[in-house]
């Protein structure tokens, strides 16, 4: 009898993911392409979702997304490997932890799948990575940002969401390269160059909390994660330090509304999500009809009609779509 | 009177808790003398305010931990269940006080709690299986059925709750503010209120006895069945009220936020000095061990740790402090099975 | 008989088929000592469950003070006075000594809080009723084994207690202990409190109780006053077999000593231990509990060192530094604690015989022979008669008897030299007891040295050759087991 129940439980427990999530019916005619986010409530890949559910209304297309609950390499790695045993066509992943998917889509490309990738430039087995932009020009844009902000002086930090994330270093990077060259009155904190948030605008809060208080010369931190500006700004709320300290960084629009309108932020830097998500579908269409990519590459998307590869690189293609938000124009997206 | 002297302080050297007492202290002042910061009256608001859901969460854990289970669903639960209940408060545009998110939330981690203690208590079954599986089904609800996202707006009353501050510390030197939230009240009322429940409740004591042996507490005529599903309840409650805590703090709803807390809460328990086989462990050794580790935590870039290290940092700081506070207990069983044998000897 | 406190008349129950009781009739006097006895699966624990009202009997009654139960609740025993004092004693180990007394008296008052004060006076008053002297605040998990019980005594005498039920109270003390146990149980029975003593020990039958109830396979065997009983019959009762006393006569020794110790010593142990043994004979060693016996035995398997002295084997010094090193110079040790040290319980049996030989069976890949692994099980399962069907079945499925022979087969598979044996028939029953014997004895005929550590005389005196005894770590007597006897070997013990 307990034996029975316990068995019942084991596989309530097992099952209970798939039966709550929505079940995607497999269609025979065309191509099966998936979209696979980092994670699947995090806004940014909400709105990811809704460019790739637009894709499939308009061009009819077996296109979907799907995600992890939560923010973690090794489920993610599992997932592409379900999708590589489902036989799908293309998978398209914005990659959690580059080291740990890298050999998982090796497998796919083995298998026979197309793998195109979003931020995740340092991937060796993919057919394409797309960027909407080039990281360091998207570094330079924030790092514009933030030194306007800082009225082009004083001392700043970078913070990702962990020392593994390549696009996110690849921006902060960039940023200090940016700043060197432009803003002589800027330093970097040297005793804590880099600080990571783990994705999570708690961690993203305390961290700023104790960077303020352990270096009180500190006058901005630029932000890489959609989680780092708003936990910052939180900081720089509760400690007192608005319009004496600065942040700038990748964040939604509605869901910073409140902190671009309170001043407290002055802009935040971004590029439509769903739009990536829209490319990479493209893409992944192009490559499996066979179609030649050169430079310049037209996805038929905003901001993706004129991409070229990366310099030193034949996989990754750049864009030009970011985009800058401030008080003015933050309920102009929609999203 | 020179004897009892020394029985007392045998029994002090034998308890956990100084020890832990001056990891702390040690801990307190090397950061202190690394920074200067430490002791500065906003920095201990800032620590009192970061301990409130993870020692809210460690006060749960450890009284599961004390009757001799283990449960590692109640980050789950708590996101489960004020996702919930603030979801539903924004679809009906409730504009009145926290109390509603706070009764709403605690009744949907009783239930939820209910799920847990009759897979455990009724069923007999393994409390880590099942609060593995509970995880995922709490996080298969939240997912799927609800759709969860991130919610960047959270009813006005949980917003108010989340600000208002019971007082606010200033830094004479840096002129930085830290307001300590009228949250902490919830943590420092719950906290008493479980110390008294299991110091001076026969419910309370169950806990411990159950811990202890589940055989003598039956056979004592204790009702294991019920206190362990009531356990599970309280956990639930404690947890979703921990969770309506951190999103009126943070002002948004991260509804994965929370997951992935309870190894460090765990390891804040067992810190304490808590026996991971049941039965043993105060709750103020508990809450030192949250401390410490949250302290840690929230004190990296203070102490001036390079970012990739702080990950071993924070091991290192949990294999060393519950290796010393076993070395302590197994050293203290020594030199008590000798004491045990002498006397024999020297009367044979 | 109409006075008497307890009456179980004519009681019957069974376990899905299997009749566990059957017209099982006893009575206790007030004050009376009467001791229970019976083998293991005898049905003596489903007794002491239908006395306490955990169980049901399907048939029968029992009568409590002239007042008759068919159907007993554990509330209305403990409302009659029954308490039960179970082997593991039911204490918390992780609470103080007052608490676990005054727990139980709280719960059966139904209070919902706590009130320390009130638990410090009804410790206080227990205790006091049988003059235990104990450091109330002390945890009850760092108490002796005999503290243990006196807190589970305490505690079965809050209550207005007429019969106190001891499950096997005696299998985990000391000598001594055991006498101060006896004098507390005589001390309640002047109070008039009745004591139902549940053992298999005959010698303390006698010492202590006044009349006795044999149980076997479910029956009452026999019963009356324990003057009346004799070693023949008591074992006759409990096994339902007829024994003849097998003494053990040397035949055959080797002029040269095979081993040999030469002023062995071990820190905290023993010192100055020498003593020489001859293949074809049976040495005991024999002590009280912290004589050094158990520290000697260790030590000749390696797992003590000796850090002064020498041992010999066959006149060559050898260094046991490990029972790794033990075993490559064939000792084999059957530890006194089977179920922790020399049985793995919940692998089969079949693997427990080969566990110490698995070298010898392996072919030169590192894989096990099947064959002569299935060999030499079948050889030992049957040379040594253990009761199974099947030897892969788990050993935790063997009756404690059994077990020990598994321990036996796995170091006879080894090709031993020497074999040391500590408490071999340590909570074994009669039965079984007798059989190892026999094992061991035509073992030591064979050639096998055997080196018995026991504190049980009878069981010295009848398998020994020749008995060391050992005091306060050292040797102060070497006695020909044939010219001498108990009280003798006694009076160099204490």
């Amino acid at each position: 009898m307990k034996k029975t129940l316990l068995l019942v439980l084991a596989m309530t427990f097992l099952v209970s993911p798939f039966l709550f999530s929505a079940g995607q019916a497999a269609r025979d005619d065309g191509y099966e392409i998936v979209v696979v986010p980092k994670d699947s409530s995090n806004p940014w890949f909400v709105r990811m979702k809704e460019g790739v559910d637009e894709y499939r209304e308009e061009t009819g297309l077996n296109v979907y997304q799907r995600g992890t609950a939560q923010i973690d390499a090794t489920l993610q790695a599992q997932l592409v490997q379900d999708l590589i045993a489902q036989g799908v066509d293309a998978i398209c992943v914005v990659p959690v932890d580059i080291e740990s998917i890298d050999p998982v889509l090796e497998q796919a490309r083995n298998a026979g799948i197309v793998v195109i990738t979003h931020e995740g430039a340092a991937l060796e087995n993919v057919d394409y990575n797309i960027e909407a932009f080039s990281n360091v020009g998207y570094g330079a844009f924030i790092m514009d940002n933030l030194a306007e902000a800082m009225d082009y002086e004083g001392v700043y930090t970078t913070m990702v969401a962990s020392l593994t994330v390549g696009a996110h270093n690849e921006w902060a990077n960039a940023g200090v390269a940016h700043q060197k060259e432009n803003y002589p009155n800027m330093t970097l904190l040297a005793a804590q160059p880099r600080v990571e948030s783990h994705d999570n605008g708690d961690i993203a809060y305390n961290v700023a909390l104790e960077l303020f208080k352990a270096y009180p010369q500190l006058k901005g931190i630029m932000g890489t994660s959609s989680y780092d500006a708003p936990g910052i700004a939180r900081a720089i709320e509760e400690l007192g330090l608005v319009d004496r300290v600065f942040t700038s960084g990748t964040g939604l629009p509605l869901d910073n509304a409140a902190l671009l309108e309170s001043g407290i932020v002055k802009s935040l830097t971004l590029w439509d999500p769903a739009e990536a998500g829209k490319a990479m579908a493209s893409l992944a269409l192009k490559v499996l009809n066979g179609e030649e990519i050169a430079a310049p590459v037209d996805l038929g998307i905003g901001g993706y009609n004129a991409m070229t590869f990366r310099e030193g690189s034949n996989t990754t293609l750049e864009g030009e779509g970011w985009i800058i938000i401030n008080a003015d124009n933050v309920y102009d997206f929609g999203f | 009177m020179d004897e009892m002297l020394k029985l007392k302080l045998k029994r002090i050297s034998r308890k956990n808790e100084p020890y832990l007492f001056l990891v702390l202290l040690a801990l307190c002042l090397l950061i202190e003398v690394r920074s200067g910061q430490f002791f500065a009256a906003n920095n201990l608001v800032d620590i009192a305010s970061a301990l409130i859901v993870p020692g809210l969460f460690a006060i749960g854990a450890f009284m599961v931990i004390v009757s001799g289970g283990i449960d590692v669903s109640f980050p789950a639960l708590a996101s489960l269940s004020v996702y919930a209940s603030t979801t539903y408060l924004l679809s009906i545009d409730y504009q009145g006080g926290v109390w509603l998110a706070f009764l709403l939330s605690i009744l949907i981690g009783a239930v939820l709690g209910l799920f847990n203690g009759i897979f455990i208590g009724y069923f007999k079954l393994p409390t880590l299986i099942v609060t593995l599986g509970s995880t995922n089904v709490f996080r298969g609800i939240m997912q799927g059925a609800l759709d969860s996202k991130q919610l960047a707006t959270i009813p006005s009353g949980m917003r108010e709750f989340g600000t208002s501050a019971l007082f606010i510390a200033r830094n004479p030197v840096s002129g930085l503010t830290s307001r300590m939230p009228v949250a902490f009240l919830v943590f420092a009322g719950v906290l008493i209120l479980m110390f008294l429940m299991l110091r001076y409740t026969m419910f309370g004591r169950s806990i411990y006895s159950i811990g202890g042996s589940e055989v003598s507490a039956h056979r004592a005529g204790y009702n294991v069945v019920r206190t362990k599903i009531i356990i599970y309840i309280l956990v639930g409650m404690i947890a979703s009220a921990a969770g309506v805590i951190r999103v009126s703090m943070m002002q948004q709803l991260h509804p994965t936020n929370m997951l992935g807390m309870e190894l460090k809460v765990i390891a804040g328990v067992v810190l304490g000095g808590t026996a991971i086989t049941g039965g043993r462990g105060t709750l103020l050794g508990c809450m030192i061990g949250t401390l410490l580790i949250v302290i840690v935590e929230n004190s990296m870039i203070l102490l001036g740790i390079p970012t990739s290290w702080r990950s071993v940092f924070t091991g290192a700081l949990i294999i060393i402090g519950t290796g010393v506070s076993a070395r302590q207990v197994i050293s203290m069983h020594k030199v008590k099975s000798r004491s045990i044998k002498q006397p024999i000897r020297r009367g044979a | 008989m109409a006075d008497s406190l307890l009456k179980v008349v004519d009681v019957y129950k069974s376990f899905v088929g299997v009749k566990a009781l059957q017209d099982v009739t006893f009575s206790i006097q007030p004050g009376e000592i009467h001791c229970l006895a019976g083998e293991n699966g005898s049905g003596k624990s489903t007794l002491i469950k239908i006395i306490s009202g955990v169980y049901t009997p399907d048939a029968g009654s029992i009568e409590i003070n002239g007042r008759q139960y068919n159907k007993l609740t554990p509330i209305e025993a403990i409302n009659n006075g029954i308490q039960v004092i179970y082997q593991d004693f039911s204490i918390f180990p992780n609470l103080t000594v007052m608490e676990n007394l005054a727990v139980n008296s709280e719960l059966s008052e139904h209070r919902k809080l706590v009130n320390w004060k009130r638990m410090r006076t009804i410790a206080e008053d227990a205790v006091s009723k049988i003059d235990f002297d104990v450091d109330l605040d002390e945890l009850v998990g760092s108490l002796s084994v005999a503290q243990k019980q006196m807190v589970a005594i305490s505690r079965a005498l809050i209550f207005n207690t007429k019969l106190i039920i001891m499950d096997e109270p005696t299998t985990a003390l000391t000598k001594r202990e055991v006498s101060n146990l006896f004098k507390i149980i005589l001390k309640l029975k002047e109070r008039g409190i009745s004591i139902l003593f549940v053992s298999h020990k005959l010698n303390e039958m006698y010492e202590i109780s006044e009349n006795f109830t044999i149980l076997r396979n479910g029956k009452v065997v026999a019963t009356g006053s324990t003057k009346e009983l004799d070693a023949e019959k008591f074992s006759f009762h409990m096994t339902g077999r007829k024994f003849t006393k097998r003494h053990y006569r040397v035949e055959r020794l080797s002029s040269e000593p095979m081993f040999e110790a030469k002023q062995a010593g071990v820190q905290n142990g023993f010192e100055d231990v020498t003593f020489s043994l001859h293949k074809g004979e049976i040495l005991g060693v024999t002590g009280l509990l912290d004589s050094g016996r158990t520290e000697l035995a260790l030590s000749l398997f390696g797992m003590r060192p000796i850090d002064s002295g020498q041992f010999y084997m066959y006149g060559k010094p050898v260094t046991l530094s490990s029972p790794k090193a033990a075993i490559h110079n064939k000792i084999g040790f059957v530890p006194e604690d089977r179920l922790s040290e020399g049985l793995f319980l919940p692998q089969s049996i079949a693997d427990n015989v080969v566990i110490s030989e698995i070298d010898r069976l392996t072919k030169k890949a590192g894989l096990v022979d099947k064959e002569k692994r299935a060999e030499e099980i079948e050889k030992w399962v049957r040379e040594l008669a253990i009761a199974t069907p099947d030897p892969n079945n788990l050993c935790q499925t063997l009756s404690g008897g059994n077990q020990q022979r598994v321990v036996l087969a796995k170091w006879l598979a080894c090709n031993l030299e020497m074999l040391v044996l500590n408490g071999p028939t340590v909570g074994v029953d009669i039965g079984s007891k007798h059989d190892i014997h026999g094992i061991l004895q035509d073992l030591a005929k064979s050639g096998l040295g055997v080196i018995i550590i026991s504190d049980d005389l009878p069981e010295v005196l009848e398998n020994c050759s020749r008995v060391l005894v050992m005091k306060a770590g050292r040797i102060v007597a070497d006695l020909e087991t044939d010219k001498t006897d108990e009280s003798v070997i006694l009076s160099y013990m204490m």
